[in-house]
């Protein structure tokens, strides 16, 4: 395997990812659009989607109606995605609508808060929930060979449904009223008011979009690595947060391009790096970091517009 | 006799616990030109978040078309067929012109009304078709005060509110404004104007009141106001 081959090989990897870190950093762009809230419990809703998966998965294998395969990835999909959203929507007023106006210093506090209620109550709830939970392998298995790379099935098929996911937000936030309802508030909540844009439900949505896209990337992420646990939503709260932030917070392009970008730092540091798979990560936070000082913005952050 | 529209009876607000509006009323009579004066502070803004339930009203009632308003959410009163360009402007930053104007009609279902109205807003602002496709918040400052006023005709309101339009404009678009407003009253659109500006407000408006700390000292028929003592000394002495 030639270096140029291994680059490929880790861009590959490194993009199926990274398209798992965009799912979850739009839900920080979303949220911190219309709410101005950095909701730090959204990589608990990461979590929670694979559990709901399992919940579900075990209800089915119950009923005795697991066998079709393709039905049931679905079922997981959707059902999970369904009742994330719910608990997300819940949440959202129950707890991060009411500080959204109170001083940053107090929605932080709160959702750092709500993401530990929602990791110890799958801990507590789940049967032995402090122990890794296998994921079934419901994905085709074996890999093809495109020149000198593999390529496995299941990363092709998570790696498409992360597009598809991306591609139907995308149309639902810059094609539909609802969406231009979303936008409008995010870029003047009282304008939009004026508008006679109903604004407890645009949030509402956004938290249902939100919490089940959140949902499909824990899914995802189940499938790929064969196990989910409690914890493994903090994490990946701040891995979305890293990569919304360096693609800049407020812009879903940038969310996706942040998300793709921290895959394909983690994949490369952890090829090229000595002693780079142990540290891949702090190679990746690093960037952030600089991103940070010297762009804070980000990537495609947003210009300021200012006017006298 | 002629109809009222709009009605404030009585209508006092808090905000952070300070009384804002004391005891106001004010009437708009259907298709004429209102207009509400005073100077920075007297809740003239209050007064309109009040009309639009951006604001806690603890006392009195809004009334719109016969209708109790009071309390209603902010989205259900512009439903009635109130629109507003607010202080300020206000558009959507980010969004081109046809975007924002789309927002203005938010409320509307029907594409085909959508499309006539934007047509109709781009006869009146012919400056906006050209800039049909641009990022708003690009645009220069007059041109966002047009595209301001045609978002808030793209609901084909009965009731349109302008927070202060005269506002950080050059004095010639100030003028071009007044013109804007008096020919969307001419075509049956009742206007509710609230400006510092008292004489160019006089002479479009056809009766007025004067807010000052939260209270109505003063109303009267445009001619009756440009002689009271109130507007002599506080906006007309230069």
């Amino acid at each position: 395997m030639t270096f140029l081959d291994m680059l490929l090989q880790q861009s590959i990897n490194g993009l199926m990812l990274g398209i798992m870190y965009s799912l979850v950093a739009v839900g920080f762009t979303l949220y911190f659009g219309v709410l101005d809230v950095i909701n730090f419990a959204h990589g608990d809703f990461f979590m929670l989607g694979s559990f709901m998966a399992l919940v579900l998965y075990s209800i089915a294998e119950a009923a005795g109606w697991a066998g079709n395969t393709f039905l049931v990835v679905i079922y997981l999909f959707i059902g999970s995605m369904i009742l994330t959203g719910v608990v997300g929507v819940a949440t959202e007023r129950l707890c991060v609508k009411p500080v959204s106006k109170a001083p940053m210093l107090i929605s932080l506090l709160v959702t750092l808060g709500l993401g530990i209620a929602i990791r110890e109550a799958v801990r507590i709830l789940y049967p032995r929930g402090s122990d890794p939970k296998g994921f079934p392998t419901l994905l085709p298995q074996g890999a093809f060979n495109l020149g000198s790379i593999v390529i496995r099935y299941e990363n092709l098929i998570i790696f498409g449904l992360g597009i598809v996911v991306i591609i139907v937000v995308n149309f639902l936030i810059n094609r539909t009223k609802m969406g231009s309802a979303i936008r409008a508030v995010a870029q003047d909540g009282e304008a939009a008011m004026m508008m006679g844009v109903d604004l407890d439900r645009t949030i509402d949505i956004t938290f249902l979009i939100g919490s089940a896209v959140a949902a499909v990337a824990g899914i995802m992420n189940g499938f790929y690595y064969g196990k989910t646990m409690f914890n493994i939503g903090a994490m990946m709260g701040v891995i979305g947060f890293s990569a919304a932030v360096i693609g800049g917070l407020g812009n879903i392009y940038g969310a996706i391009v942040g998300g793709i970008l921290f895959g394909l730092l983690e994949t490369f540091a952890a090829a090229v790096l000595p002693y780079g798979a142990e540290n891949k990560r702090v190679f990746a936070f690093l960037i952030v970091i600089l991103f940070l000082v010297f762009r804070p913005t980000g990537i495609l952050g947003e210009k300021v517009y200012e006017r006298v | 006799m002629t109809e009222t529209l709009l009605t404030l009876d009585d209508v006092t607000t808090v905000y952070d616990h300070i009384e804002m509006l004391r005891h106001v009323n004010v009437q708009v009579e259907k298709g004429k030109v209102v207009c509400l004066l005073g100077p920075n502070g007297a809740g003239k803004s209050t007064l309109i978040k009040a009309i639009l339930g951006l604001v806690k009203i603890v006392n009195g009632t809004i009334t719109f078309n016969g209708e109790d308003i009071t309390g209603e959410k902010t989205h259900k009163i512009i439903r009635k067929g109130i629109a507003i360009v607010p202080e300020g402007k206000r558009i959507f930053p980010k969004m081109t012109t046809v975007e924002n104007l789309r927002m203005g009609a938010f409320i509307e279902q029907d594409e085909q009304v959508i499309e006539e109205r934007m047509e109709k807003v781009f006869q009146l602002f012919p400056r906006l078709k050209e800039r049909a496709h641009q990022i708003a918040g690009t645009m220069s400052g007059g041109e966002q005060s047009m595209l301001s006023i045609g978002r808030g005709l793209m609901s084909s309101p009965q009731l349109m509110i302008f927070d202060e339009p005269s506002l950080g404009l050059a004095p010639i678009l100030v003028e071009q404004n007044f013109e804007t407003i008096q020919k969307i009253n001419e075509e049956g659109t009742t206007i509710f104007l609230v400006e510092q500006n008292a004489s160019l407000t006089l002479e479009i408006a056809s009766y007025g009141y004067v807010l000052q700390k939260g209270k109505v000292v003063a109303e009267g028929t445009a001619e009756q106001l440009m002689q009271s003592e109130v507007i002599q000394s506080a906006y007309l002495e230069s």
